[in-house]
């Protein structure tokens, strides 16, 4: 059995000594074919590609996720059309690591065990689901265990998780998600009052890599909690900075080069 | 799904919320198991109800209907409370909860603004900073109630985003929630959310079966034929039907809303057309397109304007002990006029859906049965909404 992309490219980061770097879009804004471009523009340069796959009620998001994520169901986009792309992606040749970020009726709709199969099939790596939690996971982790280790669910843990934690992380893989805030995506920097303590306690607990998202948007924003974590994730602020660039696939490149330099360079110094 | 049994209503139920609530359901499930186990906390509910609110509330013998139709029609007369309608009755239990778990604001999601209403009121009683979520378009069909939920010291905010109605304002409900969980209750008005809410407002709610059985026992001698009460979330429906679950004599039957009917795509029947689903912290019955994504409601009625209905319903509609029937936006409106006329009792557009299916219903019943209706609120807040059905100007939505 192969090595899981997303944990094959942690290991290697690893052996380097160096950071990760995880940028999210919305699949299909403002269209399949230029995610698609945006996600090739990234190959070899971020970690992870998190594509969101966008929902009518994303109650985990903030207001510009929700705006992208309305913006693509408009334009019609859907988990088959997302999946049409991975397969374009993989028959491309692209060994880019890649998590659905998704609600849990898409999922639901589509039928456990059929999507499952689907993610495996397609080289979907791993699952973020932010409306379902680790006491709800049975059904899903069933289904995707049916595949191996193809498709991984990446589990999150919140500023609050407390004493949840150490049971969250016991059979956790890939990475673990360390949300900086509470609340949803993109609160622009403002993290949680006692976001170091917390990073702490998950770094200690974690035999995976940690990785800070929510209100990022530079590798300033993550210097101060530098030794507690293993990588960086930026959602919000890449969609704004896309939709700058009208969506630029060399913009999206030239920034999570200068992202992941600067978050090493951070971090060594 | 075993991970989280006591979560669940056969396969309905459960808590689908960000891990940042985790704790936070869990604090409340033990302050409220702990709250109704303590007698002092009952007393206090208990005064609240009798001395604030007004119950209990009277079990009205509806005569010139019960003429007309041939069978007993009592109403169980809800509108009467305090702020008119049955959602102060749950405001009252949750908001004495919040004060004993320490929090200082609460928020709250609304439709038709009666619970808006009922949690600002509350909030004023007892000193809370109060914040209404209510989608853009719930604000302009029930201005009066934004008008008072604003003079109660509360802060509305108009949600425009999918629909602009209650499953958008509940979407900001819950995301406010996720970002201020640390000082701040959210009240839900429904019978929906992630475990321990749907048996909170179905606990604070049984009032409303627990008066209405004794008080048909020493009306009629007996137990009712049968229960009806609106479903939209199904607060009152749940409350109403409460005591008579484990009454298997008494037919217990809810009101969906079927707005321009069940075969169009402008209705909110998601027992009739819906199929289980996630939405709002909760697996239950959902009005969705092929891809997952929620549809969008439609009722007359901005308290029936929800996609989905609380997970003890979808489980009672499973097993055959609840019957869940449509009833469409011109049947209830005739209903309504014809309460009106016939006892003078103005209802809700939303309790007017349960008289429209009493009417239906009586017909096969006979002169010695009976049957209770909830009349879960008053219409004062639809006389807008009524003028301009009445002229003919059709309604927003």
């Amino acid at each position: 059995m192969t090595e899981n992309r997303i944990e094959a490219r942690m290991r290697e980061l690893n052996d380097k000594n160096k950071k990760a770097f995880i940028t999210y879009i919305t699949a299909g804004l403002p269209d399949m074919k230029t995610t698609k471009e945006i996600i090739k523009a990234q190959e070899g340069i971020t970690d992870v590609i998190e594509l969101g796959i966008p929902f009518s009620d994303p109650t985990a998001d903030g207001p510009v996720i929700q705006q992208a994520s309305f913006e693509a169901l408009q334009a019609g986009a859907s988990l088959d059309k997302t999946f049409k792309l991975m397969e374009e992606l993989r028959g491309e040749g692209s060994k880019q690591p890649i998590v659905f970020m998704m609600y849990y009726n898409t999922i639901l709709n589509y039928g456990l065990k059929a999507f499952a199969d689907r993610c495996a099939e397609l080289g979907v790596d791993g699952l973020i689901v932010p409306d379902l939690p680790y006491e709800e996971q049975d059904g899903l982790k069933g289904a995707l265990a049916g595949n191996g280790d193809a498709t991984i669910l990446i589990q999150l843990v919140s500023p609050v998780s407390a004493d949840r934690i150490e049971k969250i992380l016991a059979d956790a893989r890939g990475f673990v998600y360390c949300v900086s805030a509470m609340g949803v995506t993109g609160q622009g920097g403002t993290y949680h009052k006692d976001v170091v303590e917390y990073l702490k306690t998950v770094k200690s607990v974690s035999k995976i890599p940690v990785m800070m998202g929510f209100g990022i948007r530079t590798a300033d924003d993550v210097k101060p909690m530098k030794e507690y974590i293993d990588g960086a994730i930026v959602g919000t602020h890449f969609i704004n900075l896309m939709r700058e660039a009208d969506f630029d696939p060399i913009a999206a490149r030239d920034y999570a080069s200068a992202f992941k330099e600067e978050l090493n360079a951070a971090i060594h110094k | 799904m075993n991970m989280n049994k006591k979560a669940y209503y056969g396969e309905y139920g459960g808590q689908f919320v960000s891990e940042s609530l985790m704790n936070v359901l869990d604090e409340i499930d033990k302050a409220f198991e702990e709250a109704i186990h303590d007698p002092q906390f009952i007393a206090k509910y208990n005064y609240y109800l009798k001395q604030y609110v007004g119950r209990e509330t009277p079990l009205y013998f509806a005569e010139r209907l019960s003429e007309k139709y041939g069978t007993k029609i009592y109403l169980k007369r809800e509108d009467l409370n305090h702020t008119g309608a049955h959602k102060i009755n749950n405001v009252i239990g949750q908001i004495l909860l919040a004060k004993r778990m320490g929090k200082t604001k609460v928020i709250a999601e609304t439709g038709a603004g009666q619970h808006g209403v009922a949690t600002a009121t509350g909030a004023a009683l007892f000193d809370m900073e109060c914040t209404v979520y209510m989608g853009e378009e719930d604000v302009k069909r029930q201005a009066l109630n934004v008008m008072r939920m604003e003079m109660l010291g509360a802060k509305v905010v108009s949600v425009r985003s999918g629909s602009n109605t209650l499953k958008d304002a509940t979407n900001e409900a819950i995301r406010t929630w996720a970002k201020t969980a640390e000082d701040t209750f959210y009240i839900i008005g429904s019978a929906i959310g992630s475990y321990p809410y749907p048996k909170m407002v179905k606990e604070f709610q049984s009032v409303i079966s627990r008066e209405a059985k004794i008080q048909h026992m020493e009306a009629e001698g007996r137990l009712p034929d049968v229960v009806m009460a609106c479903v939209g979330g199904g607060s009152n429906s749940i409350g109403m039907f409460a005591d008579f679950i484990d009454e298997p004599g008494v037919e217990l039957i809810g009101v969906e809303a079927a707005g321009k009917g069940i075969d169009t795509e402008e209705h909110a029947a998601s027992m009739a057309k819906g199929r289980p689903g996630v939405l709002h912290g909760t697996r239950s019955y959902l009005l969705q397109d092929d891809d997952g994504n929620i549809k969008l409601a439609h009722s007359i009625s901005a308290g029936l304007d929800y996609p989905g209905v609380g997970p003890e319903h979808a489980y009672l509609h499973d097993t055959g002990r609840a019957k869940y029937v449509p009833i469409t936006d011109t049947e209830a409106m005739d209903a309504l006029m014809e309460l009106t006329q016939t006892e003078g009792i103005i209802p809700a557009i939303e309790s007017a859906h349960a008289v429209a299916y009493a009417f239906k219903k009586a017909k096969e019943m006979t002169p010695d049965q009976s049957m209770i209706i909830c009349l879960s609120g008053r219409g004062d807040k639809d006389v807008n909404t009524i003028s301009d059905y009445l002229a003919g100007k059709g309604y927003l939505n």
